[in-house]
């Protein structure tokens, strides 16, 4: 026999076989730098590219129907320009609009242009292009699948036309006081009346996207990569972003990768620059090694449940008030979120101007909402749950997919409810599921939307005017008709701030909606060597002012 | 041999037309089923503020008012026409985005078919000439690999090459290491029963008579494998690759989830979640026809590997 059949070195061969293998891959594992990261300088320094990894771009780029609320906002975000900058605060201040004259009690309304403003393919943004932009917003075109803009102003908006190259006028049959404000949201992005006029199938493809912001599309690929590079002659940026003329960045390359894991330990590994959305537990460890976390509030509803009043068991205001008391909103915000998060203070974000401190209404006292129940003829069983007329107080809650979190909070919810007798059973579902789940009116729905005026409102709490009746309740409350048509139709800040105050406080006192904390959608991981990345006030990362420190 | 080849071949592409037609239909049903659609549940979203009239026109635009089997008319109606339409989440030619994502799909499931094929070898070779006890363990490793969850694999090689060593980084994920790394994520599951079946045929033909006269004519166990053994033994191997292909196209999407890559998997997964209907039925059709072709040439090619192999129809004639 040959030594070739020896066992002992069949054994030997193969484990070098195996060796050699293991090997190859180690030489083939070598290469790559670590990047060191000063951060000692504060003086700003041009140019540098950035990383940005998101989970995906999947609902693409008709601007009308994109998701310009979440993922592809921050894309949207660096191609385009709006008329009008709102701050983390809410405050307004001119960008592409210069300034703005409000007449006539608020029905009309004179913007005046910065001029010398262009869009990428050289063309003027002028007030043509603006009256062109005000239409799509305000009507969209719905036999080229063109959807408005959800916020904008349209049950009232009469026309837009341009009165010289730099001015437009636009009229509406009622007050509009949200109508500037709108102007700051993120649906009312400035694009080029060419990109604007073409069919959907070709708006899908983001080159076409021309719009007038610091950067450019320099190439894409869908569920790729995308690559924007900076417009040099760009000179129109927000002043109140503290920097004028072409952003410092060079590039801002985005990347998809889905896992959120690997997106936090490729900006940790120093692979990349920024990561959108990582999870609330790793904050704190992330914080710790020098990395920054951006975790921007939105203008808009807190995190909190639009209640049902005709489905069982929140048709009884007794059930919907023993719900607002008995969560213990302290606990959530320790257990699920870190001390970047915010409490309550009522229905709407506290950077919201008018917001107003109705903490008290929906306090945590488990006493009164037992006491509550008790009153209204709930008795407790033997398994602990309070029933009346032979039904049990029970209700299924759905986590809003939308939000990052909102299943550890509903399955705490749950837990807490028990103890005030209110059986409250789980159902997660998908983005999809969800859209089912809204349309069966359930009687509590998950709710998380932005806005930029405080008149949105409005036109949700009632079906007057085609509102959008979160509660269920038609036109059936008189006092609430009244509030809201009185924030619709105020005609100025001062009176309509009183008249929100006095609306925050009945729909909680009544239990219409349930709080609670202010609403983080958007977290934003950041490598310690990028400086000035700043939010607007619809917590998006802005990367006009961003640069590297070297 | 050639008309009962030729009528073979007619009629396994027949049948293929037939499953081809049917996963496309089905595809379409099961989306119907599914609450909602893709362009109700982009717009449903509350951040858009939209009223359900607003959603409701745009709906009518895209054709989804319509009766389901008037949908479905119209959609099968283009389809043999050869038109894959457009997306109803991205509003992009079908064809582009199936055309974008397969040649990174088709790189990955080669690489990691190959790398699957030579982990199979190595083991089936262990566990046929190791000694008794390292042949044991060898022959454990298959029950091992298909124990370990696929993301638990992609996610140490990427801490482990990508963050530690920095072999690959991760935002780059075609480059050829990130796409070997890929590979070897994907291949280990799929190499399980790959080897399982090779280290049974291996057991059975090393019995045999012949090989016992060729091992007493002096023949060392290298020669004999490599000679005698391989190819016989590959014969069941091959219908395995035949079947194993579905798995390295369609269960490729948590390797690609973890290595960021976007293929055909991704494709589907992102199709399924938005009710994606166009672009999930081309992909579900397309693989359906590399799933049938795969598996006609693994029966063409059966007779040429063992002549003991017949055609059926000739059996039966």
């Amino acid at each position: 026999m040959s030594t070739f059949s020896t066992p002992e070195f069949r054994r030997r061969a193969f484990l070098a076989g195996l060796g050699a293998l293991s090997t190859s891959a180690l030489v083939t594992a070598c290469g790559g730098t670590t990047a060191s990261t000063g951060a000692g300088s504060t003086t700003p320094v041009d140019g540098g590219n950035i990383t940005f990894l998101i989970q995906g771009y999947d609902t693409g780029w008709v601007s009308s129907k994109t998701s310009i609320s979440s993922y592809e906002g921050n894309l949207w975000g660096q191609i385009t320009d709006k008329l009008v900058y709102v701050n983390e605060k809410g405050e307004l201040s001119p960008w592409v609009a210069e300034s703005w004259e409000e007449l006539n009690g608020a029905k009309d309304f004179v913007i005046h242009l910065k001029s010398g403003v262009t869009f990428s393919d050289g063309t003027p943004v002028d007030a043509a292009a603006v009256v062109a932009n005000l239409n799509a917003w305000a009507k969209g075109d719905s036999t080229r699948g063109v959807s408005k803009v959800g916020l904008f102003p349209s049950s009232n908006f009469v026309s837009a036309e341009a009165t010289d190259a730099t001015t437009v006028k636009v009229s509406f049959s009622s007050p509009a006081l949200g109508f500037i404000a709108t102007l700051a949201y993120h649906g009312c992005i400035l694009l080029s009346p060419k990109t604007l006029a073409l069919p959907v199938e070709a708006q899908a493809d983001l080159s076409q996207e021309i719009g007038s912001g610091p950067f450019v599309v320099k190439s894409w690929k869908q569920g790729d990569s995308y690559v924007l590079e900076k417009r040099k002659d760009y000179n129109w940026g927000p002043a109140a972003l503290g920097h004028t003329g072409p952003a410092r960045l060079d590039t801002i390359t985005y990347k998809v990768i889905k896992d959120t894991s690997v997106r936090t330990s490729t900006v940790v590994s120093g692979q990349a620059d920024v990561a959108f959305n990582v999870e609330p537990q790793e904050i704190e460890s992330l914080k710790a090694q020098g990395f920054t976390v951006g975790t921007p509030r939105y203008l808009g509803f807190v995190d909190g449940f639009q209640v049902n009043t005709q489905a069982f068991p929140t048709n009884d205001i007794a059930v919907r008030q023993a719900i607002q008391h008995g969560i213990d909103r302290d606990e959530i915000l320790k257990t699920v979120y870190t001390s970047d998060w915010n409490a309550a203070t009522t229905f709407i974000q506290g950077n919201v101007p008018e917001a107003g401190e109705f903490s008290d209404s929906f306090k945590f006292d488990a006493d009164k909402a037992n006491k509550i129940l008790d009153d209204a003829g709930w008795t407790k069983g033997a398994d602990d749950y309070r029933s009346k007329d032979g039904k049990t107080l029970e209700f299924t809650l759905t986590p809003n997919p939308y939000v990052p979190s909102t299943k550890a909070e509903d399955e705490l919810i749950a837990q807490q409810l028990k103890k005030v007798g209110i059986k409250v059973n789980l159902k997660v579902v998908d983005v999809a599921g969800y859209a089912a789940v809204q349309a069966s009116k359930p009687p509590l729905f998950q709710t998380s939307r932005s806005f930029v005026d405080v008149g949105t409102v409005a036109g949700v709490l009632t079906s007057q005017n085609k509102g959008e009746d979160w509660f269920g309740l038609g036109t059936s409350d008189q006092k609430l008709n009244d509030l809201s048509t009185a924030i619709a139709t105020a005609s100025d800040r001062a009176s309509r701030e009183k008249v929100a105050d006095e609306l925050q406080q009945y729909v909680l006192e009544q239990g219409y909606f349930i709080p609670l904390n202010q609403l983080v959608q958007r977290l934003y991981l950041i490598s310690p060597k990028i400086k000035d990345v700043q939010y607007n006030g619809l917590a998006y990362a802005n990367f006009y002012t961003a640069w590297i420190s070297q | 041999m050639t008309s009962d080849y030729k009528r073979f071949a007619l009629t396994r592409a027949g049948q293929a037309v037939v499953v081809v037609l049917l996963a496309y239909v089905l595809t379409f049903l099961v989306i119907s089923v599914l609450p909602g659609d893709a362009i109700t549940n982009t717009l449903r979203d509350p951040q858009h503020g939209l009223s359900e009239e607003d959603i409701q026109r745009i709906v009518a635009f895209y054709g989804l008012d319509q009766p389901v089997i008037v949908q479905l008319l119209l959609s099968l109606g283009r389809f043999l026409t050869g038109e894959l339409g457009f997306s109803l989440q991205s509003n992009l030619p079908v064809s582009r985005i199936v055309g974008d994502a397969l040649p990174s799909t088709l790189t990955l499931a080669t690489s990691a078919l190959v790398i699957a094929v030579v982990f199979a070898v190595v083991i089936a070779y262990g566990a046929q000439y190791l000694p008794g006890k390292w042949a044991a363990i060898v022959r454990s490793i298959p029950s091992f690999f298909l124990s370990v969850p696929n993301f638990v694999i992609g996610l140490v090689l990427i801490e482990f090459f990508a963050f530690r060593l920095h072999s690959f980084t991760t935002t780059d994920p075609n480059s050829p290491v990130a796409t070997l790394f890929a590979a070897i994520t994907l291949a280990i599951p799929v190499s399980a029963p790959l080897a399982e079946v090779l280290i049974a045929s291996l057991d059975h033909e090393s019995r045999q008579e012949y090989a016992l006269v060729a091992r007493s004519r002096g023949l060392t166990e290298a020669t004999l494998f490599a000679k005698h053994l391989v190819k016989p033994s590959a014969l069941p191997s091959v219908a395995m690759v035949a079947l194993i292909v579905g798995e390295l196209l369609g269960g490729s999407v948590i390797t690609e989830t973890i290595f960021g890559r976007d293929g055909i998997g991704t494709v589907v997964q992102k199709a399924v979640t938005g009710e994606d209907q166009p672009v999930l039925q081309a992909v579900v059709s397309l693989s359906a026809v590399v799933f049938v072709a795969v598996n006609l040439v693994a029966d063409l090619a059966s007779p040429l590997l063992d002549p003991r192999v017949k055609l059926r129809e000739k059996v039966a004639a």
